[in-house]
């Protein structure tokens, strides 16, 4: 479960000390001024008399908030500062929010070359990532509380989120903004390798899909192919080039489904195709509950082969 | 209201004009010049923005001061003579609105420092 009150990234700790010193002082605050209220209303008159003094009034009133205030605002500001910059040599991530998923792109990089996937963001530890974020149809939010603040994703417009992960791991990424229907089904997992790991995972997923092992995989392929999967999907090596939904290239390497919603097996796989519609109403996708059992196996046992 | 009441009224929420005159240059300056792309424009080698901020906040501070500063003379003036309740008042409101607004122009400059120009 994604958690702001357990950082993973350097920008991520400040704010939370930030979250910690502002709730901290404003409970303390909060206490005194109610000890004080009560004291007021139940203290003997004579014992209360030195709240309604003009120096009481003053100090307690006046000068302790500008103080608290004039504190409060330098170091919010220097989080501001100091968190989301760019920083020289980082991974660029392209992350486009659509109704209701992610499209995560990968530019071409040296000797690695461009490739996409969806719904997961695979990222090494102890190298800046800078994430440029739009969106193709509504306004959608970016938001991995582990790793920092929330970003906008606007129509026309590119928004950048920079951050670092200091440990490896996995996070939950987020959309913040209400998006539709689904916006609630609308997740991410976050990646966190060691680099080695990660140089591994990206030399992988520029690959094109691997071969049907079995007759059976080759029979999903082909169910694939005549179903029109293609049009909507691109699996890279084949003839399926559809940009409309996810990459499904290496969608078997994948710890998820549906944005999040269930853990990618052959089962999950088997009732999304069947049953989209019933899962996540209004998705784009429409749910192919004709298939017969044999063929709906065939078809996800060869999405789940897609490692 | 006679011309030494309008004084009065002045004198009392001069602090709050300086502060609005600030408010308004500083965040249509900057939103300008940002949002046209002109942000790194220089003067004498400092950033437009920047300097634009520092010397509005430094006018407007000493503005927001003198008034403070006559504000406290007129309160002072008044306890030693006799005054009406709305010459006390004014008097009062006088000292704490130039008093606050001093420190909302010090808090409204304090970012020019800190945070680059377009953040």
């Amino acid at each position: 479960m994604q958690s702001a009150l357990d950082p993973a990234g350097g920008d991520a700790w400040q704010l939370y000390w930030l979250t910690v010193v502002m709730t901290v002082g404003a409970t303390l605050i909060f206490v005194l001024v109610t000890a004080l209220l009560l004291y007021a209303v139940f203290a003997p008159p004579e014992r209360r008399a030195w709240l309604g003094t003009r120096r009481t009034i003053v100090y307690g009133g006046l000068a302790f908030p500008i103080v608290v205030l004039s504190l409060l605002l330098p170091y919010g500001l220097i989080v501001m500062r100091d968190v989301d910059v760019p920083q020289p040599g980082a991974l660029q991530v392209e992350v486009i929010g659509e109704q209701y998923w992610w499209r995560v792109r990968y530019p071409a990089e040296g000797e690695q070359t461009e490739f996409s996937t969806a719904n997961e963001l695979v990222i090494p530890i102890g190298r800046p990532i800078t994430v440029s974020v739009t969106s193709s149809d509504v306004i959608h939010s970016f938001w991995i509380p582990n790793f920092g603040g929330k970003i906008d994703m606007i129509p026309g417009r590119i928004n950048r989120f920079n951050f670092t992960a200091e440990r490896p791991g996995v996070y939950r990424g987020v959309c913040a903004e209400f998006c539709g229907a689904q916006h609630a089904r609308m997740a991410f997992d976050v990646v966190a390798l060691e680099p080695a790991e990660f140089d591994a995972w990206r030399r992988m997923q520029a690959q094109p899909a691997r071969e049907p092992a079995i007759p059976l995989l080759a029979r999903g392929r082909e169910l694939f192919r005549s179903g029109g999967c293609g049009s909507c999907h691109v699996v890279r090596g084949t003839e399926a080039n559809g940009q409309f939904g996810p990459d499904l290239t290496h969608v078997g390497s994948r710890r998820t489904i549906g944005a999040g919603q269930f853990p990618n097996n052959i089962g999950t796989l088997a009732g999304w195709i069947a049953n989209v519609q019933q899962i996540k109403p209004g998705a784009k996708m429409p749910s192919y509950g004709s298939l017969t059992g044999e063929d709906l196996r065939a078809m996800a046992g060869y999405l789940e082969s897609l490692k | 209201m006679s011309g030494a009441r309008t004084l009065q009224v002045l004198l009392a929420l001069g602090g709050m004009i300086a502060w609005a005159v600030q408010f308004t240059i500083i965040y249509g300056v900057t939103s300008t010049l940002c949002g046209r792309g002109w942000a790194d424009a220089t003067i004498f080698g400092i950033g437009i923005v920047p300097l634009t901020i520092l010397t509005t906040t430094l006018a407007t501070l000493s503005a927001a001061a003198i008034l403070l500063a006559v504000s406290l003379r007129e309160d002072r003036r008044l306890r030693i003579r006799p005054a009406s309740a709305t010459d006390s008042f004014l008097s009062h409101a006088g000292v704490l609105i130039n008093g606050f607004s001093l420190v909302a122009i010090l808090w409204n400059g304090v970012p020019a420092f800190i945070l680059p120009a377009c953040a």
